[in-house]
């Protein structure tokens, strides 16, 4: 077992991860499987730090621990919180059952030809990749290279993957929004009745999130902003900067949060992210150079080159820091108030 | 076992991804189906991460360390940084698409009062 260095937590933690995952899905209340279901995103970040991708780990405990466990919380909010069982339509499930395992054989069947886990020398780690680990800092001066490559190698990439959460921002407002002084569609049940107790009411809540939110925003910038140097840049400050918004909303209420940040301020810096991220492209043709080439913005940004660079990739990671942020408030005010922004959580 | 324990790491991936693909099959509840949407996607970055995970690696942040410099890094000794990014992105992505797939489900729930397939079909055919 000598050659086995590092791999036998992750054995355990698999396992582990796998009975959470079936425990979610099993599960006949909505809420637990909620919970259960962030237990298991938490499981994952763990799996991902100890297979060295930090950053991985820490967009995964922010996002998928921490804001889509809120997102379903807000969902069920709205609906109700117990699967409703009935029909159980057993031999369907069988079926789904015997196809997923058909697919599962069929995946498994092309085991052997894969590289052992952890292998340096597998095609993965040996085509490009090793580039990318070389040149990182002579060509950008920047020792993490997941930022490197995120923002300046593969920058189209990450251009189109912000404005994919763009888009999946204005889908859930065309899907959800309505306007209250026109819509005729009575509310459902759970919201006209009044809540058990008053949310607003608790003062401990209240005070508590009052004093976490500015150090909040305040690790979130810092996020973004050493990001060149630690794990971290715009994804993971920018769900930072959105969950502290949505603590607030959560503690206080949604009305509270919308008379700061109205809905069509939210909109806009939306679409400023994706704009400050594709005019630092268009910049660089117009400096002579290559879109998203950020060593063309050289006659204008402090230092040599690579310096240049370093300072587009800090500019491209503020764009879909707001970007990022103002789409998970604005899904979260849509999924929390069913469209209405009245009420939320 | 010695043959297993390598490839841990695949059967996982094909085992969380099936268990997310029979929830999206099988199960009535739209709630449901969308966790299960979102098991299957961490299925598929495991098996990014997992390919690109070295042994005895340190993490894509260079170091002056023992063994490496900035300048001339021990390739082999440096996490994968490729894999790392595509996943990131997506799993930004997958929680957009989760609120997609939330914000259908409510608008379903508003207009059928019920997140069961049975029931929504049941109501249309009325």
């Amino acid at each position: 077992m000598a050659d086995l260095p590092i791999w036998h937590y992750d054995t355990l933690f698999l396992t582990l991860a796998l009975l959470f995952g079936i425990t979610a899905l099993a599960m006949q209340n909505l809420m637990g499987a909620a919970i259960v279901f962030g237990a298991y995103s938490f499981l994952m970040c763990l799996i991902w730090t100890t297979m060295g991708a930090v950053d991985v780990a820490f967009t995964e405990a922010a996002v998928g621990a921490g804001v889509s466990t809120v997102f379903i919380f807000a969902t069920i909010y709205n609906t109700g919180v117990s699967a409703t069982p009935n029909s159980p339509r057993i031999a369907f499930k069988i079926f789904a059952g015997l196809i997923a395992f058909g697919t599962g054989a069929f995946l498994l069947s092309a085991l052997p030809d894969f590289p052992d886990w952890g292998d340096p020398k597998s095609p993965v780690n040996s085509t490009i990749a090793p580039y990318y680990i070389a040149n990182s800092i002579t060509d950008a001066h920047v020792p993490n290279i997941v930022t490197t490559v995120l923002a300046d190698y593969r920058g189209f990439d990450t251009l189109l993957e912000t404005t994919v959460v763009f888009i999946a921002c204005i889908a859930i407002y065309s899907i959800l929004r309505i306007d209250n002084a026109k819509s005729k569609v009575t509310e459902p049940d759970i919201i006209t009745s009044p809540p058990a107790y008053d949310p607003t009411d608790s003062l401990i809540i209240r005070q508590a999130s009052r004093i976490m939110v500015p150090f909040m925003q305040l690790f979130a910038l810092y996020v973004i902003a050493h990001g060149h140097y630690s794990p971290g840049g715009g994804f993971q400050g920018g769900v930072i900067l959105g969950a502290s918004i949505i603590l607030l909303s959560i503690s206080f209420d949604l009305k509270h949060v919308l008379q700061q940040w109205t809905e069509k301020k939210i909109m806009i810096l939306t679409a400023l992210g994706v704009l400050i991220y594709a005019m630092v492209g268009l910049a660089c043709i117009l400096m002579d150079g290559v879109y998203l080439d950020y060593a063309a913005l050289d006659s204008v940004l402090p230092g040599d080159e690579a310096y240049a660079r370093s300072h587009g990739i800090l500019l491209v990671e503020i764009g879909v820091g707001i970007t990022v942020m103002f789409s998970m408030i604005g899904i979260y005010i849509n999924l929390a108030s069913n469209g209405r922004f009245d009420r939320g959580l | 076992m010695e043959d297993i324990i390598p490839k841990f790491n695949y059967i996982v991936v094909v085992v969380l991804m099936m268990t997310g693909l029979w929830s999206m099959l099988a199960q009535g509840n739209l709630i449901k189906k969308c966790i299960g949407m979102a098991i299957f996607q961490t299925g598929i970055i495991l098996f990014f991460i997992s390919i690109g995970a070295k042994n005895d690696a340190l993490i894509p942040i260079l170091t002056e360390g023992a063994n490496h410099t900035f300048d001339n890094p021990n390739i082999d000794k440096v996490t994968n940084p490729l894999t790392q990014i595509l996943m990131l992105t997506a799993i930004v992505v997958g929680v957009a698409t989760l609120g997609v797939g939330l914000a259908l489900a409510q608008k379903v729930y508003q207009q059928h009062d019920s997140f069961d397939e049975d029931e929504i079909l049941n109501n249309q055919t009325k």
